[in-house]
């Protein structure tokens, strides 16, 4: 989902850049307030970990391996949407300016793509469901899974705006594919979920669980 | 992609004029040939511009004297996705051109048409050249120094300090995902291997992908606890020394930057 340069013309290249600053500003405010700035540290750590997970070969059904991306998990884990929008900016600069993984220009669209969409998409869907059934882990996988399908339909509908990519074919390729390739997400976001909220109850910033 | 960590920084330390090079020079040229070539319209002048810019990396990668296989292999690294948005543009329409003519017509009534050809291989030469520039930038620059650079040139001590942060215990968990997938192995276990239960792999992977979230964690646990012990505050920065640039970059930038804009320009208004 790494949009390579020139795939976005420059202009509107640069207006998803400015939508990318913003939540980074708001990003680093929340890291500032809510983990204490000398704890920013801490995070950048946990970002190169998220780098490593999106390494691992993901099985998909139909016997082809696929990535996670991991920016629900952050957000759910370190309980707040920006924490997917820090940690998913450090890695996208890091996979586009090192590895060309994803473009310069279009490094705003890649970010708020995976990074803000994963993260309020991932957050709040997680939130939102928890509250509704009660259920931390069907809450993760819902949240997982969407985070990557509203990030996969995000991708189609810019690229249609550049004039790229057909909107119809986009829509139902991009679609179809991240809408399987999200159950894994989602899947995956809530057993690693489980296994923290069992291992390590205290860094999750809300107790998960199952309530009765 | 993390296997490729080594491989990359390896060729990064080598010894040539262009490792030489201060990392800014390296850093502001990369961004200019991309922006040039990413700015220049969806039209048949990318090609011309296409082939100045890339003349401008080749000449540079040969003065890097890494061999050409490097660049090579880290190209396919990168190509997939591209190439599947690229390959697709020969059958369908875009908003770029107003008529479009048949060339072949295949099964299910799938059409190629000439323009959207011609559009793809322009999509083509300006992600290339893109990429041709990102691979010389980063097989030529250590890790740490475009890091540096970048503070020098203003970026704030926020991003130097979680980046440089983040690229030292990058290598330090493509080891641990080294060790992980060695135990994986060790207990035949392939997540990919179709004769163990979907349901069953899935829960692997995802108490793997838990594990690497708890040790980076406490990972970086354990450096803020030190770093608090060796005085690190809310006001504490990454450490850049001034580093004044040699008459001869100074020369060197300026021509390049000027031969890019140059280019860029007379390709633009050329009829």
């Amino acid at each position: 989902m790494h949009i390579p340069d020139a795939f976005i013309p420059l202009g509107q290249a640069l207006i998803y850049w400015i939508i990318a600053l913003v939540f980074i500003a708001l990003a680093l405010r929340w890291a500032r307030r809510s983990m204490g700035e000398e704890k920013i540290p801490l995070v950048a750590v946990l970002a190169a970990g998220i780098f490593a997970i999106q390494a691992l070969n993901i099985p998909i059904p139909w016997g082809t391996s696929g990535h996670m991306v991991g920016a629900a998990l952050a957000a759910i884990v370190l309980g707040s949407p920006y924490a997917g929008v820090f940690v998913l900016t450090l890695v996208l600069l890091v996979q586009g300016i090192i590895f060309g993984d994803g473009g310069i220009t279009v490094m705003g669209a890649n970010i708020v793509n995976m990074g803000v969409v994963g993260g309020f998409v991932g957050y709040y869907g997680y939130t939102g469901v928890k509250g509704l059934i009660g259920n931390s882990y069907a809450a993760a996988f819902i949240a997982g899974w969407a985070s990557l399908f509203v990030s996969a339909i995000l991708c189609a509908v810019e690229l249609a705006i550049a004039g790229t990519f057909p909107l119809g074919l986009g829509l139902t390729m991009m679609g179809t594919y991240h809408a399987v390739i999200g159950l894994i997400e989602g899947g995956i976001t809530a057993v690693a979920l489980y296994l923290i909220a069992s291992a390590r109850p205290d860094i999750l910033e809300r107790p998960a669980g199952v309530s009765a | 992609m993390i296997d490729d960590l080594y491989f990359i920084e390896k060729y990064a330390y080598g010894e040539s004029i262009v490792h030489r090079l201060d990392a800014r020079i390296k850093l502001l040229i990369a961004l200019a040939a991309i922006v040039a070539i990413v700015a220049l319209p969806y039209s048949t002048k990318v090609y011309e511009l296409g082939a100045v810019l890339f003349a401008l990396f080749a000449l540079l990668w040969a003065a890097s004297r890494l061999p050409p296989t490097v660049y090579l292999r880290r190209l396919a690294l990168i190509l997939p996705f591209g190439i599947f948005l690229v390959g697709f543009q020969a059958f369908v329409k875009n908003p770029y051109y107003d008529v479009f003519h048949t060339i072949a017509t295949l099964p299910f009534g799938i059409e190629v048409y000439a323009e959207s050809v011609e559009f793809a291989s322009i999509l083509l030469v300006k992600f290339v050249v893109s990429i041709s520039f990102i691979i010389l930038l980063s097989s030529t620059t250590k890790m740490q120094d475009m890091i540096e650079a970048a503070g020098r040139l203003g970026l704030p001590r926020e991003f130097t300090l979680t980046l440089g942060m983040m690229v030292r215990y990058i290598f330090v968990f493509a080891e641990m995902f080294g060790r992980i997938r060695t135990a994986m192995e060790t207990r035949c276990f392939d997540p990919l291997d179709r004769t163990l239960p979907y349901r069953y792999r899935l829960h692997q992977v995802g108490y793997t992908v838990g594990t690497i979230f708890i040790r980076s964690y406490e990972q970086g646990e354990r450096t803020y606890t030190s770093m608090l012990c060796r005085g690190h505050g809310a006001n504490a920065g990454l450490y850049i020394r001034r580093k004044p640039l040699r008459h001869g970059e100074i020369a060197f930038f300026a021509a390049t930057i000027g031969f890019i804009v140059l280019s860029t320009i007379v390709v633009y208004l050329q009829p």
